[in-house]
């Protein structure tokens, strides 16, 4: 190891710790700075034989609710592999990318981490994952196409995806009835028009535009960037119209401006009944029971909303492998393992969530529910039946956290400000392209 | 000799930590802000591109605008206020642990209850709005509105922080010679009079510490605005401190927020030394 490295991890660490301790955070973890970032670190394969080897684990808030779960699928990855072990840590869904980051600065991250897309791209885009088309070729057709694709960032993926969210519909029976309503809106612009109805008859807010407009646009067939994520390809008289249409909604008072700008939380509207309809991943219905139960009660679940595109927009949790990894192949087989068609359905049955396999989404587990009384499992058939048509919306580039905020931001702006929805996307495209040639 | 060694000894350990956790942590984010570190890549020098690239980013700007309203309107209120509740709450009368101490409370309450609380608070059908309501006046949008956001934070610091500061006005109080106020009481000084003339000549090293930390504090305030706004609406609520946090940990810019951290560093330091001009730390003027 050089002594230029070592300043540089030291450096490094020593900044996170700066400004960990100005932002008043807890660094939740670290590692020790032996290893050079970008590098692998000796420490690990010290005293291990090529039949020793041991492989880190990094998960994202399910322990210790799936701690048998995932504790069988690694015991029985040390099974079928003689000699390997598999560590496994669990991280708070808000301490996971702080963690990642003490971790590379000190040369030490785990072999196998789970991450959101978002988080996900920048590392890629910052060369520090493997590509799994190349390491994982092998299992790549197994996974719905549309879902293997939220590794994508310029001509490779990576990341393994590992399970999925869809939406379906949460609505409040009663309110609609009150409306004089007796089915759900099955589109966009059929719920504007049960919106107008609802608030002017009981009061409630029926759509809710939420705060993360950069997923919505797809689903009205408007793509931010062009595929290679090299231009903006916002800008279209499509897009124009849409916007045009939100702000007259908005201008209605149709929209709940705290649910806009991410200050109210729609579970807690729809608990107390302020809001009619709620399009979510099924596995948040039950929060509503928790909140109201009466309010569930009167609930019910119906397909989530299609618009022109008739694609679906999938929240993904992805298996990546650092390029500084000790044991890039072991850790490839590992993500491969826990999440095949066998471990991904027994995780689905477990914890209410999608698998990104093609061949478990086919069980039985997934094709019933439609008549169920509970809202939440109705609607996690409704989910299950839309993998075929979900993506990730997340866009394919490093700076894809930073698009997706200026996006929204210049939409709350045309709303809150009243600015002009031509003029405003005009400036974003000119916006989106500066970011992505960063 | 012997005091001198037990200070070295008692010292020894803080200073280390100091060392350790600061100064080595701040020297070195000093350099890297002349760097495009990342954490995943080498470290590239960059010399004074992201100092430029700050001066130029109206995203700083507009934070520093945000931070300085925060302050203004912050600070000025926890300096002054507290003086005239410490000056109420050293008065020998029944029950005055009781006020000492509802005063005292909102400190012990955590930052992110106190913003999740004040976020409830301040919902559009919130209770606030709601007693306006009873008063026949218009819901106010607290935290919805650019113009009203800053303004709904520095309510809640001041709430949180008045307590805390009216404690360092209490124990200034206690050093303040009694024989002062019985002299001015024989000249036929009144109530007002004893204070103005001798309590807040006394207390001006208390109220100089007070306006140096309420000044850092107000400008490293982040946790509030990222629990209850993330810095919305419309970055309204992004501070300097917010904006070093999200190019550090979400666009992992190291380099330019350890400069933006420099900057901030050089506005505060130009305030403190500001601040110690205009407040004599010496009362007697010696």
């Amino acid at each position: 190891m050089t002594r230029k490295s070592n300043v540089q991890n030291i450096m490094g660490f020593a900044l996170l710790m700066f400004i960990m301790f100005l932002t008043g955070c807890s660094s939740g973890g670290s590692g020790t700075s032996d290893g050079a970032a970008g590098e692998p670190t000796e420490d690990a394969a010290q005293g291990e034989t090529q039949e020793e080897r041991t492989i880190e684990f990094m998960t994202i808030s399910l322990s210790p609710t799936f701690d048998e779960y995932i504790n069988g699928v690694i015991d029985a990855f040390e099974a079928e592999n003689e000699g390997v072990t598999v560590e496994w840590k669990d991280a708070p869904y808000d301490q996971i990318e702080q963690l990642v980051m003490t971790s590379a600065s000190s040369g030490d991250l785990p072999d196998v981490i789970n991450l959101n897309t978002l988080f996900l791209k920048k590392l890629a885009g910052l060369g520090a994952l493997v590509n799994m088309d190349e390491a994982a070729a092998d299992v790549k057709d197994d996974y719905f196409e549309g879902i293997w694709q939220s590794g994508d960032i310029g001509d490779g993926n990576f990341a393994i995806p590992w399970y999925v969210s869809t939406s379906g519909l949460l609505y409040n029976e009663k309110l609609l009835q009150e409306a004089g309503f007796d089915t759900p809106p099955s589109t966009f612009e059929e719920a504007w028009e049960y919106s107008e109805v609802i608030y002017e008859k009981t009061g409630a807010y029926g759509m809710v535009i939420a705060p993360n407009l950069h997923t919505q646009m797809p689903l009205h067939g408007i793509p931010i960037v062009s595929e290679d994520g090299t231009e903006a390809t916002i800008n279209t008289p499509e897009a124009v119209e849409l916007w045009t249409t939100l702000k007259e909604k908005y201008d209605q008072g149709l929209v709940h401006k705290g649910i806009l700008l991410d200050q109210a939380k729609v579970p807690e509207l729809y608990a107390q009944e302020k809001v009619a309809f709620w399009t979510t991943g099924p596995q948040l219905f039950r929060q509503v029971n928790d909140l109201a139960p009466e309010v569930y009660e009167n609930s019910n679940s119906a397909p989530a909303l299609v618009g022109e595109a008739e694609v679906q927009n999938a929240s993904i949790m992805n298996l990546a492998v650092p390029k500084q990894s000790e044991h890039v192949d072991l850790a490839v087989d590992f993500a491969a393992f826990i999440t095949n068609s066998e471990h991904q359905l027994a995780f689905s049955e477990e914890a209410n969530i999608l698998p990104s396999v093609k061949e478990a989404a086919e069980a039985e587990h997934f094709t019933q529910g439609e008549d169920s009384d509970d809202p939440a499992v109705k609607g996690n058939f409704f989910a299950a039946q839309q993998l075929e048509l979900a993506q990730d919306f997340t866009i394919p580039h490093e700076n894809a956290g930073e698009i997706a905020e200026v996006v929204n931001k210049t939409f709350q702006g045309v709303l809150i400000n009243d600015g002009d929805p031509k003029q405003a996307l005009a400036d974003l495209e000119t916006q989106i392209n500066s970011l992505l040639q960063e | 000799m012997y005091k001198t060694r037990h200070a070295v000894f008692f010292l020894i350990v803080p200073v280390l930590l100091f060392m350790v956790f600061i100064l080595l942590p701040a020297i070195s984010a000093f350099f890297l802000s002349f760097t495009s570190y990342n954490i995943f890549d080498p470290i590239e020098w960059v010399w004074f591109d992201n100092y430029k690239e700050a001066l130029q980013d109206s995203d700083f700007w507009n934070a520093l605008g945000n931070t300085v309203l925060f302050w203004v309107l912050a600070t000025p209120t926890l300096v002054i206020m507290p003086i005239f509740v410490a000056v109420l709450a050293n008065q020998k009368v029944r029950g005055i642990r009781v006020f000492r101490l509802i005063f005292y409370f909102p400190v012990l309450v955590s930052v992110v209850v106190t913003a999740i609380l004040w976020r409830w608070m301040f919902n559009l059908d919130g209770i606030l709005n709601y007693f306006l309501s009873v008063f026949n006046l218009p819901a106010v949008e607290w935290l919805t509105s650019p113009e009203m956001v800053i303004p709904s934070m520095a309510l809640v610091t001041i709430w949180s922080g008045f307590g805390y500061y009216t404690l360092f006005y209490l124990a200034g109080l206690q050093t303040v010679p009694k024989d002062l106020y019985e002299a001015a009481e024989l000249d036929g000084a009144g109530f007002f009079k004893k204070h103005l003339y001798i309590t807040i000549p006394m207390l001006r090293p208390v109220i100089f510490f007070v306006s140096v930390i309420s000044t850092m504090g107000a400008f490293k305030e982040f946790t509030l605005m990222l629990t209850m706004t993330n810095g919305g609406p419309l970055d309204a609520s992004t501070t300097v401190v917010l904006l070093v946090f999200k190019e550090a940990f979400q666009g992992l810019n190291m380099g330019y927020a350890s400069a933006v951290s420099f900057l901030l560093f050089l506005f505060i330091l130009v305030l403190t030394l500001i601040n110690e001009k205009f407040i004599d730390r010496n009362p007697s003027g010696d």
